[in-house]
């Protein structure tokens, strides 16, 4: 059998003759592998095009063009409803066996899979890895992609990913995902247009077809064209779906049989699976093959697309298809590896509401564990649509756990909707552990998205319901979920009592996430008093404790703080060193949320250093998804004030959301950006008059909360607007050297953090003639050109004349363009650091630090870490 | 999608030739343009060659900012525009 199908195939190519149309793409491709064969340094290539446009074609193409001793690894995702998580690389890790194949399969995460991916591939550099059909990927998937994307220089591979780019919207999970990912260097893409009348028409030629309807039917696409040619009629069917069922229509009627049968199957149909499900079909295989039906691969058939699969199966009546899922069911069920998600979906398409709830939790659970949340919540979903006549208690613990998954997943609007779900029938079985649990879980998800009183009030009854039972870890959890809210909202003392309760009641019951969270939110209430240094040391510490424990969300979070207050406080020299770090770790484990953050502080950090281009295409990066407001609410304000700065239109979309997104709350941490943006950007408009409504609620809050970073900063802008207003004093920072009148000594604070704009704003209150004009040439140099028509006019209101227009649309650049990450690395090489102990700091590998070094001294044209360290100082 | 208004100023003078290699030079800023979404409608330049006003549409000004950057194009001001057709009033 598969000696036949091997021959087969080997026809059907040679069948195919050329790809029209595709020398140049054929040609990038082979360039990019000769490329990762010279120097050993991994490229990797997204493959795009519509549906049938031929990227599968191209890709093999391109494998059978490759000297037959290169290693090509194929994998695709899948076509279930849901999709299995790490469908493409499940194949790839088959084939290398040993460590990832048994990752794979037993479930580890994406980030320890990754890892062990990369380090085979560069064990058989060079080779070529293709994951095909991305736009169907799983998040795990995803993330590994990711990963790989970030350090595919390091694994000596090609890697090529193909998708559809008509199914991909902003807001698909891919698309999200490619946006992150810079196009230059080592990645690259390869767009497959339809083909063009010209070359329809040399095609057309030999089968008489009318070349100018095909090319208006098909629109040039080449599975179309082909499938109608194929079909062999001289007229032009109206869909492609006619197409591909005109040419099953001329198959015998057991190559029909087997054709259907492999309809119900998505991907590649097994032999042993066929032989089951349609076993008189199996002597018309080779006749399916011979007539580029189907096509053969390793254990089994496949349709040549996905399009005429899903043709097929659409054409089958209702009766047939739901006899045939239920026989693939059975003889999956029986066979040895056991595949739930494959389970779930002909259960479901077999309408067995029984088998559905059985085999979408299995796959729910194993997906969770996969770290690929957003699949195990449609299992999940589908388990529940399921079980209509399940008994509350197996339904409840459906909604729990789907509430959890979605919660993860970044999904609050559909968590909200199961937690709640899951309540109700905890309330209704009266089991009050489980009601109190829900109510803290409830309560989180109303914080996330803003809903302040109803987070309060949830928060409060799971404690009330809970503090009525023996005490368990949930009212740990739930003491600590109630400080959240409080260290939200700067309440300093509420926030360490409720903290305080959790640790004690954790640390008596050993439990360990219980003790982690109550720590963080204890060190952050501390943070925000007195911005110690021990507490960075605190964050490290809780850091690396969640990091040994699994708990990933705490890990990241406390990550997170050591970034999350540096725009108030302007603590950069510690902030700095934990950007990449931070970035890194929630890509690495698949924290979205945790990933909107860092990347919406790095926006924040690039603009206060002057980079305004990579300070919008980060902030961009947060707003085109959607997922919680704290983080939006900085990339908008970030994205507004670059506008606002540079003198840009459309400054007051961005901001006007953020304040909408802001206001509702009392929460300073969302209001604070919100209107110390607006200030900024009514300032440089001149509407000095507006300043004051627009900051006066913000600035009472921060009054309230005697934040003294706050009020300094709103005072400066209200005293730049005119304003003379007593400030409650002791003010802290920058912004209160200003208010001092010490407009050099601000500026100087400023410079030495890092934030040129910021210096030149101080110095342009300064009454003094030389530090306006120096003020003037900053703005200059930054393109802020709004602020240095500010400066210009006041300068010439003193009667200066014969001022320089001085350079423009120039950013600060770093001198011999190092990146951030090595100006980084360079500063600790100063300070003289080891590698082992900068890779310590920064949470990287040696070996990576090893390579950054490197790339210093090379770019810097020196010989040793003493002179590179010289250059700095 | 927005129309813009692009202030370039150019210190030394724009000077694109008018044959063949002018031809290659605005093709390839009109081919680097697609990959952001912007497209330069038109532009008017200056008698003395030293500042042009350049019609765009682009989804935000900071594409159009981006595809200068690549395009080695300074940018001076940038102003969202809408049509007024003086003969729409007749």
């Amino acid at each position: 059998m598969v000696h036949s199908s091997q021959m087969a195939e080997r026809s059907t190519t040679a069948r195919e003759g050329n790809l029209l149309e595709r020398s140049s793409e054929l040609a990038a491709l082979k360039a990019g592998f000769d490329a990762v064969a010279a120097d050993r340094r991994g490229r990797l290539i997204f493959v795009s095009g519509e549906a049938g446009v031929g990227k599968t074609a191209l890709v093999r193409r391109f494998a059978s063009s490759l000297p037959a001793k290169v290693e090509v690894l194929m994998g695709a995702c899948d076509a279930l409803a849901t999709p299995r998580p790490l469908a493409p690389f499940l194949d790839v890790a088959e084939v290398l066996g040993g460590e990832v194949e048994r990752l794979a399969t037993e479930g580890a995460k994406p980030h320890e899979f990754a890892a062990q991916l990369m380090h085979d591939l560069r064990e058989r550099a060079p080779l070529v890895v293709v994951a095909e059909d991305l736009h169907w990927a799983d998040a795990a998937t995803l993330d590994v992609l990711r990963i790989i994307a970030r350090r595919v220089e390091s694994v000596g591979a090609l890697v090529v990913a193909t998708f559809r780019d008509d199914e991909v919207d902003r807001k698909h999970p891919l698309r999200v995902m490619l946006g992150d990912l810079p196009l230059a260097g080592a990645i690259s893409r390869i767009r497959l247009a339809s083909l063009s009348a010209d070359s329809v028409a040399r095609l057309a030629e030999p089968f008489g077809v009318d070349a100018v309807q095909l090319y208006q039917q098909t629109s040039g696409n080449p599975f179309f064209v082909t499938e109608v040619l194929a079909g062999g009629s001289h007229a032009v069917p109206a869909t492609v779906q006619d197409a591909v069922l005109a040419r099953i229509a001329r198959l015998s009627a057991a190559g029909r049989d087997l054709v259907e049968a492999a309809s119900i199957i998505p991907a590649t149909a097994e032999f042993w699976l066929l032989e089951r499900i349609c076993p008189d079909g199996m002597r018309s295989v080779d006749e399916c093959l011979a007539a580029g039906v189907l096509s053969a691969h390793a254990v089994g058939v496949a349709f040549r697309h996905e399009i005429a699969r899903l043709a097929v199966e659409a054409s089958l009546p209702s009766t047939q298809r739901v006899k045939l899922h239920a026989a693939a069911m059975a003889a999956l069920a029986d066979a040895a590896e056991h595949d739930p998600a494959r389970l779930a979906h002909h259960a479901e398409a077999a309408g067995d509401a029984e088998a559905v709830l059985l085999y979408a939790s299995e796959a729910a659970a194993r997906a969770s564990s996969l770290g690929a949340h957003r699949e195990a919540a449609a299992q999940l979903g589908r388990a529940i649509r399921a079980s209509r006549n399940a008994p509350d208690a197996k339904l409840a613990g459906l909604h729990q756990r789907r509430a959890h998954a979605c919660y993860l997943s970044g999904q609050f609007t559909e968590a909200l909707e199961a937690q709640q779900s899951a309540l109700d029938l905890y309330r209704k079985l009266d089991d009050r552990r489980r009601v109190g649990e829900s109510m803290w879980s409830l309560s989180r998800l109303y914080r996330y998205v803003g809903r302040g009183p109803e987070a309060l009030e949830s928060a409060q009854e799971a404690i009330r319901v809970l503090e009525q039972l023996p005490a368990g870890p949930e009212l740990a959890l739930a003491y600590s979920n109630l400080s959240h809210l409080y260290v939200n909202a700067e309440d300093a003392d509420e926030a360490r009592l409720w903290a305080r309760r959790a640790l004690e009641l954790a640390e008596k019951l050993g439990h360990v996430e219980g003790r982690v969270y109550a720590e963080i939110n204890l060190a952050v209430v501390e943070y925000l008093a007195t911005q110690s240094a021990d507490l960075v040391v605190e964050f490290e510490r809780i850091f690396h404790v969640a990091q040994e424990h699994g708990l990933d969300e705490h890990a990241g979070r406390a990550l997170l703080h050591l970034t999350w207050w540096s725009p108030r406080f302007k603590s950069y020299d510690v902030a700095d060193r934990y950007y990449d770090a931070g970035l890194e770790f929630s890509i690495e484990r698949g924290l979205d949320l945790w990933r909107h953050y860092m990347l919406a502080f790095r926006a924040r950090r690039e603009m206060d250093r002057g980079r305004w281009d990579e300070a919008t295409q980060l902030a961009e990066q947060v707003i085109r998804d959607p997922l919680s407001p704290v983080p939006r609410i900085v990339a908008l304000a970030v994205l507004g004030l670059v506008r606002a700065r540079r003198g840009d239109p459309e400054c007051w979309a961005p901001l006007d959301e953020a304040t909408a997104l802001a206001e509702p709350t009392i929460e300073l941490q969302r209001r604070e950006p919100a209107a110390m943006a607006r200030a900024e950007a009514l300032w440089l408009e001149g509407r000095d008059d507006a300043i004051e409504s627009a900051t006066s609620a913000t600035y009472e809050i921060a009054v309230r909360r005697h934040s003294s970073w706050v009020i300094a900063e709103m005072a400066c802008w209200r005293g730049r607007a005119g304003g003379r207003e007593l400030v409650p004093g002791p003010l802290a920072g920058p912004h209160a050297l200003e208010l001092e009148g010490n407009w050099r000594a601000a500026a100087a604070e400023w410079r030495s953090l890092g934030c040129p704009y910021e210096a030149a704003m101080a110095l342009a209150s300064s009454p003094d003639e030389d530090d306006l004009r120096e003020a003037l040439t900053q703005f200059q140099l930054l393109g802020a050109r709004p602020a240095a028509a500010n400066v210009s006019r006041r300068l010439r209101l003193r009667g200066v004349r014969g001022l320089p227009r001085g350079p423009r649309g120039t950013t600060l650049r770093n001198r011999s363009n190092l990146t951030d990450r090595e100006n980084q690395i360079l500063s600790l090489v100063a300070e003289g650091l080891t590698n082992a102990e900068i890779a310590e700091r920064l949470f990287l590998s040696t070996k990576t630090v090893d390579h950054h070094v490197s790339a210093i001294l090379a770019k810097l044209g020196v010989k040793t870490r003493g002179q590179a360290a010289a250059q700095i100082r | 999608m927005p129309r813009y208004v692009v202030e370039r100023v150019f210190p030394d003078g724009l000077h694109i030739p008018i044959n063949a290699d002018g031809a290659q030079v605005c093709l390839a800023v009109v081919g680097r343009n697609t990959d952001e979404g912007v497209t330069w409608v038109h532009s008017y330049v200056s008698d003395d060659k030293h500042k042009t006003f350049c019609v765009y549409d682009a989804p935000n000004p900071e594409a159009i900012r981006k595809t200068a950057n690549r395009n080695s194009l300074p940018v001076d001001k940038i102003t969202q525009v809408r049509v007024l057709d003086p003969y729409f009033y007749r």
